[in-house]
């Protein structure tokens, strides 16, 4: 579970270009693809950036061709859970996750780093895996951390929820002897 | 005169306490529990919540925002090195494995001869000695071995690497595996059930929720100032807290938060060492399958050690343990996303993990740097050098052999790009795969350096019983004064060296 420093955006010239195509949260995300309304009153997040949120996650977890007994990220509600914790942490924190999800929808980011300009939200399922990817291996540490900053807290609250406990073979806490 | 466990109403006003100790875990716990059975009166200040046995659900999903700094999202800057240190009363002991090691004499050693520290093993041996009586620290029992650990002594063994059984810091373990998220049976003889307690019914008040933001002096700290916290939104009530302590302060508020703590007080600062030198036992994982069920997630999480490897010479050593296979702290190791992902997890059962845990500090590896931005916020860097990089890799082909020995299927490594190792011609892939900073899962449960002791004032922060060469009614208990990387788990070494310096406080201060 991990969330992005401040000044995560801010390292080197080209995180400096990156956020200046990034262009800020509300203008990256006008065309964003809302999806299903969030379950729960948003903490921190808006409606946009959740929407980015809740496609990574269906991206993340379960994956392509999981069996059914596989929960789903939304009804895990791994976007809701982030933003629950996410609320808790240092409002810079915030900050920078809310940067972070606006600069990886964004077209403009998606045209510098692998040249595809729709925003994620709109992008095909494989496109949006392709997206990920490009992330997890860029050469660039800013992208790799912004790729672990998503995708750890993805898979902290899928894995953590006891719903998805039995298709891991986990049985789940033990009874506390008396 | 029994100490209270204090509460908002009664933090109005200036306090003045004889001391006041910041923070609850190893080195916080002892400090207060010796200096209030030396009659002093001592105000004790946690900024983690006072959480006890019925509220350990054994569920990551709580345990982990509530018990671990930072929601347990603490991590070096670049998110490279995921970082688990403990956020509660009783700090670190409340969420650790129970692993209990004396600190080794080639450490202590090291540490007099490159860096000035008055200190020897006789020195510290009755301190150690009166913690593990407290603790029921006894010697490493065979029944604590579940498959998990079993699987690592078993191929050790064949490998001529002389495997050790952990002692551990619990009386009455029912086994069930759940340390790291707070012990439910109270089983585990942590700081929250023992020195806590003990400072308590010595006299000590506790006060938890209660975040230090900094402290106020030069040649003297004049006061300590904090604010309360409301747990449900871990953000400041509002209320301020002002101690004006009349005899001194002590820090154990970690070897992350001790140090950014000065720094953001701009105090004490003048070796320019504070925050420098911060090591992490940099920790490398490695998953293994087995054709039977490991259910690692159960029994004793850490009862194996291997240090063969701890001293390679001019190379950076390490060792091995293991770590429990729980489903969150397993998932955000395995690397990938969407189906690639979950092909380790619907295995999770089958599961065993090692870690190495790489011995930083000893070599010229320059350790951590701890620092406080603009807005007040700690930041850690951690510089990955190719010397780290040499151990770590080596760390993994060790870690690969011993599995296959153990009689794992497939030994599966976590770089980005996971190799999957079958047979020993498979570990020259190991060589070429990139290693470092993420390209490989890397992750610390132990923080230690930020502000050496020693001898000099120009190369150490506290002299060698945790005084400020500075600033003359400040101590340092935490894993903050160690030197190096311990080479073993640290809490016995914490516990110890809070021990002796917190008699010399009460003497002195």
């Amino acid at each position: 579970m991990t969330v992005p420093r401040r000044g995560f955006l801010k390292k080197g010239i080209l995180g400096g270009a990156l956020l200046l195509i990034g262009g800020g949260a509300g203008l990256a995300l006008r065309s964003t693809r809302l999806g299903k309304p969030p379950r729960k009153p948003l903490r921190l997040l808006a409606a946009g950036e959740h929407a980015v949120l809740a496609a990574i996650a269906a991206r993340v977890v379960p994956g392509d061709g999981a069996p059914p007994a596989w929960p789903s990220a939304e009804a895990v509600d791994c976007a809701g859970k982030i933003d629950a914790l996410l609320a808790l942490a240092h409002p810079a924190v915030g900050e920078d996750f809310k940067r972070l999800l606006g600069l990886f929808e964004n077209g403009l980011t998606g045209l510098f780093i692998h040249r595809s300009p729709t925003p994620f939200t709109q992008l095909a399922p494989s496109d949006q895996d392709a997206r990920l990817e490009a992330w997890r291996r860029s050469r660039l540490t800013l992208l790799r951390s912004g790729y672990q900053a998503l995708v750890r807290l993805v898979h902290a609250t899928y894995f953590s929820s006891p719903e998805v406990y039995p298709v891991l073979g986990y049985p789940g806490p033990p009874g506390v002897p008396t | 005169m029994s100490g209270r466990l204090l509460g908002p109403n009664d933090a109005r006003g200036e306090l003045t306490p004889d001391f006041c100790v910041v923070g609850s875990g190893a080195g916080g716990s002892m400090a207060a529990a010796v200096l209030a059975q030396a009659g002093a009166r001592v105000l004790l200040l946690e900024e983690g919540g006072h959480h006890t046995r019925r509220e350990f659900n054994m569920e990551e999903s709580w345990a982990y925002p509530t018990l671990y700094q930072e929601h347990g999202n603490r991590a070096t800057e670049d998110l490279s090195i995921m970082i688990l240190q403990g956020r509660a009363v009783g700090g670190g002991t409340t969420v650790n494995w129970t692993s209990s090691f004396r600190t080794p004499p080639a450490t202590l050693e090291r540490w007099a001869s490159h860096h000035g520290v008055e200190l020897d093993g006789a020195a510290l041996a009755p301190h150690f000695a009166a913690v593990e009586e407290r603790l029921n620290i006894k010697e490493g029992n065979p029944d604590d071995v579940n498959r998990n650990n079993q699987k690592l002594w078993d191929g050790a063994r064949k490998l001529g690497w002389k495997p050790e059984l952990i002692r551990r810091s619990v009386k009455g373990c029912a086994r069930l595996g759940y340390c790291g998220m707070g012990c439910p049976l109270d089983a585990k003889q942590s700081a929250l059930i023992t020195y806590v307690p003990d400072a308590i019914a010595a006299g000590a008040d506790l006060l938890p929720d209660c975040r230090v933001a900094r402290l106020e002096g030069g040649a003297r700290v004049s006061a300590v100032h904090g604010e309360l916290l409301d747990a449900s939104r871990d953000r400041p009530t509002g209320q301020a807290l002002v101690v004006r302590p009349r005899r001194g302060v002590v820090l154990a508020a970690g070897a992350i938060n001790t140090p950014a703590l000065l720094l953001r007080s701009k105090l004490g600062l003048g070796s320019g060492l504070v925050g420098r030198r911060t090591f992490l036992h940099p920790t490398v994982p490695i998953m293994a399958l087995f054709e039977e069920p490991v259910e690692a997630f159960y029994g004793a999480p850490q009862s194996v050690s291997c240090h063969h490897f701890s001293d390679r010479g001019a190379k950076i050593g390490y060792f091995l343990e293991t770590p429990p296979v729980h489903p969150m702290l397993a998932a955000i190791a395995f690397p990938g996303f969407g189906a690639t992902h979950r092909r380790f997890a619907e295995r999770l059962a089958h599961t065993q993990s090692t870690i190495a845990l790489l011995v930083d500090g000893h070599h010229d590896d320059p350790g951590g740097l701890v620092r406080v931005d603009g807005t007040g916020r700690t930041k850690v860097t951690y510089p990955f050098g190719p010397d780290l990089q040499e151990a770590g890799v080596d760390a993994i082909k060790s870690m690969a052999r011993v599995l296959l020995a153990a009689g794992a299927v497939e030994v599966v490594t976590l770089h980005e790009e996971p190799l999957v190792i079958k047979k020993e011609g498979d570990l020259a892939q190991i060589d070429r795969a990139p290693f470092g900073p993420l390209r490989h899962t890397l992750f610390s449960a132990h923080q230690m350096g930020g502000c050496p002791m020693g001898r000099d004032p120009k190369r150490s922060v506290v002299d060698s019983r945790g005084r400020h060469h500075e600033v003359e009614n400040l101590w340092i208990t935490d894993g903050s004064v160690f030197p190096t990387g311990l080479g073993v788990n640290p809490q016995l070494s914490i516990y110890g060296h809070a021990r002796l310096f917190a008699q010399a406080i009460a003497k002195s201060g």
